[in-house]
């Protein structure tokens, strides 16, 4: 999933002064799940701006929705009045669900309720860690399932740098695994150790966010 | 001597079959060459190369090559440290060799610390290569005659190919994770086209003395110049940091408690590291030493002399 | 900090089993202004659930759950501790200051403690002191 966390209050308060209609605007796919913005965190936010509003005397009509995804044109329709009736919408979406919004509804004033972090897998609950970098062009084949150009600090190619200590990595050795040592131990365990002497030559970045913003287009999907 | 690859004094040196010596010299953190000036004027003579570190730890200083250039000028031959952190295969490739037409005949490649250690930790890293896929462009710039994209190096279709000539250094960490791992390290930058390493400080010899015995067991010794680095400590102070602070980093207690128990520590930490160098020349499979007096460069002579390898060849 | 009235009382949350104790409470007049509102297990409060009361200016919200290790659910009386956690945070960053949320722990048994806690509570109200 894609996730997020919610930005400090303060800084969407900050946003949100002077307007007199407010619709907070959920998100049911990744960031519900990651808890950072559905329909819970919808209700937390908007009450939370109702509070403090009344605590500064301001009125500002606060409404609540949330909407199955809001990356997907769709979805818009079941909200489409209540965000034409607001004065600004804070989209609790990651960063393509605000963006999306605020294309779908020209002249709308769209503020982003969080910070959009990486594409990662929930550890445990409330523990959430990067697995993937999204570079265009999957390596996992050649490492074990195990993704260098994500899961090591510098995404080397080639094995550890001399970073690597007890298994974890230098960068931040209190939670941040050493990626390498992941594979090294995964391979290992696959007796395949000896795909490891491969050197890797320079990758070709231009598979991913290099070549320029993303595009995917299927003919024989495409209406 | 064999065909040299380079115009190198470094190569020279291995190939003559001496012991190597060389030392570091962390450039200014501002445009202050005297600084070069001063470090050089003590290593002159002591040394047969210099490494010339490339904003070390994330700090940002003077340019190593622009470094490199005072170096030489102080008749010092270096070797200029580059980092895969802060340039992308372009600007790597540019500053060869630019590096290159201005006389600059040994390149360490490295991945480079975080910038996370640095004065500038809200900075982008690049990691566009890693060290050892540099070590390869390095020998195909030189071998090769061609850039990474396989282009030649030359200024116009009929132009003569006009390629850097590079003597490639890399680096090697004997003690980090995982252990199994880095002789295969080893063996990558090996394949890929390095002449010499240069490994982590030392001062385990016994997890030394065992590195050695598995690179001897692949036979890596023989395809590579291996030098043993060396960090003199100041004071058991400074010993119980870089233990405690440095991945990867062991510090025997009885060096420490010979630091601590010592009247003068910083002659003491001199003879502990003129000993680790007597013990590390008896190692087979290794070329030379290479001193990291860090700050301390005037320090360097002293051990050179002590340890028995001053004065260094002409060759 | 509105003050215990009849139609803006403070709000008990309690579980099925420290309700028991809420209703065994012997002086009955300690309960006046407060709304007790039972839910199976204090893991079905929610942050939102809690703020909601708040503006509508309940004055303080008390949860009640059963004692640690104890939890008919196993975990619903941690997770209602994050919650109330959360939402003491949250009133801190809005500027409504925090301390409007207590919780504690009480099992079937503990009309006594909750006697104590109800006089705690009242009198912190009535004394301004949230």
């Amino acid at each position: 999933m894609i996730t997020a966390v919610q930005k400090p209050f303060e800084e969407i308060y900050q946003n949100i002064k002077g307007i007199e209609k407010l619709l907070v605007l959920g998100c049911g796919s990744c960031v519900t799940v990651c808890m950072a913005g559905g329909e819970k965190e919808v209700e937390i936010l908007s009450s939370s701006i109702r509070l403090a509003n009344r605590q500064n005397g301001l009125s500002m009509e606060v409404a609540e929705g949330t909407i199955e995804r809001q990356c997907d044109r769709e979805f818009f329709d079941s909200a489409k009045k209540m965000i034409d009736e607001a004065d600004a919408v804070i989209s609790m979406a990651c960063g393509v669900g605000v963006q999306f919004l605020a294309e779908e509804f020209k002249g709308k004033v769209v503020f982003p309720a969080l910070n959009t972090k990486f594409y990662g897998a929930t550890d445990e609950q409330g523990v959430w860690s990067e697995r993937c970098a999204g570079c265009g062009d999957c390596k996992l084949t050649d490492f074990g399932g195990i993704c260098p150009v994500a899961r090591c600090s510098k995404s080397l190619m080639n094995g550890p740098c001399g970073g690597s200590s007890e298994g974890m990595c230098e960068v931040d050795p209190e939670t941040t695994p050493c990626g390498w040592q992941l594979i090294f131990d995964r391979m290992k365990e696959l007796g395949q150790l000896e795909k490891l002497e491969k050197t890797h030559p320079p990758v070709d970045w231009s598979s991913g966010r290099d070549g320029g913003p993303g595009r995917i287009i299927r003919e024989d999907v495409k209406l | 001597m064999k065909n040299l690859k380079t115009g190198s004094n470094l190569e020279k040196v291995f190939e003559s079959g001496n012991f190597a010596v060389t030392a570091e010299l962390g450039p200014p953190k501002s445009i202050d060459a005297e600084i070069i000036r001063k470090k050089a004027g003590y290593l002159r003579g002591y040394v047969d190369a210099v490494n010339i570190t490339d904003n070390q730890t994330a700090i940002v200083r003077m340019s190593s090559i622009a470094a490199g250039l005072l170096a030489i000028k102080e008749g010092l031959e270096p070797i200029i440290q580059i980092t895969c952190r802060d340039r992308n295969r372009i600007a790597i490739q540019s500053d060869v060799l630019g590096a290159s037409a201005l006389g600059i005949k040994n390149i360490l490649a490295l991945s480079g610390d975080h910038q996370k250690f640095g004065n500038h930790p809200g900075t982008k890293n690049v990691f566009d290569i890693d060290s050892i896929q540099l070590i390869g462009i390095l020998s195909e710039m030189r071998d090769k005659k061609i850039f990474q994209n396989g282009e030649e190096i030359k200024n116009s279709k009929n132009a003569p190919p006009a390629a850097p000539e590079i003597y490639i250094g890399g680096a090697a960490n004997p003690f980090g994770d995982p252990l199994e791992f880095r002789p295969v390290r080893l063996a990558k930058k090996i394949n890929a086209g390095a002449d010499f390493i240069q490994t982590q400080c030392i001062y385990d010899m016994e997890r030394f003395s065992l590195w050695m015995e598995k690179i001897r067991e692949r036979g890596l010794h023989t395809k590579i110049k291996i030098m043993a680095g060396v960090t003199p400590l100041k004071s058991a102070g400074m010993a119980r940091y870089m233990r405690d602070s440095v991945a990867g980093l062991t510090i025997p207690d009885y060096y420490i408690e010979r630091l601590s128990k010592a009247e003068d520590p910083v002659s003491e930490g001199l003879a502990i590291c003129v000993e680790q160098i007597l013990e590390l020349k008896k190692i087979e499979g290794l070329s030379g030493i290479h001193i990291m007096a860090i700050e301390w460069e005037r320090k360097v002579p002293e051990i050179v002399d002590a340890a028995g390898l001053y004065p260094r060849p002409e060759v | 900090m509105p003050e215990i009235t009849k139609t803006r009382k403070a709000v008990i949350f309690c579980c099925e089993n420290s309700s028991l104790a809420v209703n065994a409470v012997k002086d009955t007049r300690l309960l006046e202004g407060f709304e007790q509102k039972v839910l199976p297990c204090s893991g079905k409060l929610e942050v939102g659930l809690i703020l909601k009361c708040l503006e509508r200016e309940h004055p303080f919200i008390l949860v009640l759950a059963c004692p640690l290790d104890n939890c008919k659910y196993l975990k619903g009386n941690m997770r209602a501790r994050k919650r109330v956690d959360l939402a003491n945070n949250i009133c801190e960053e809005i500027g409504i200051g925090g301390g409007r949320v207590r919780m504690d722990y009480v099992s079937s048994l503990d009309a006594h403690k909750v006697e104590r806690i109800l006089k705690e509570v009242r009198e912190q109200i009535q004394g301004g002191l949230i």
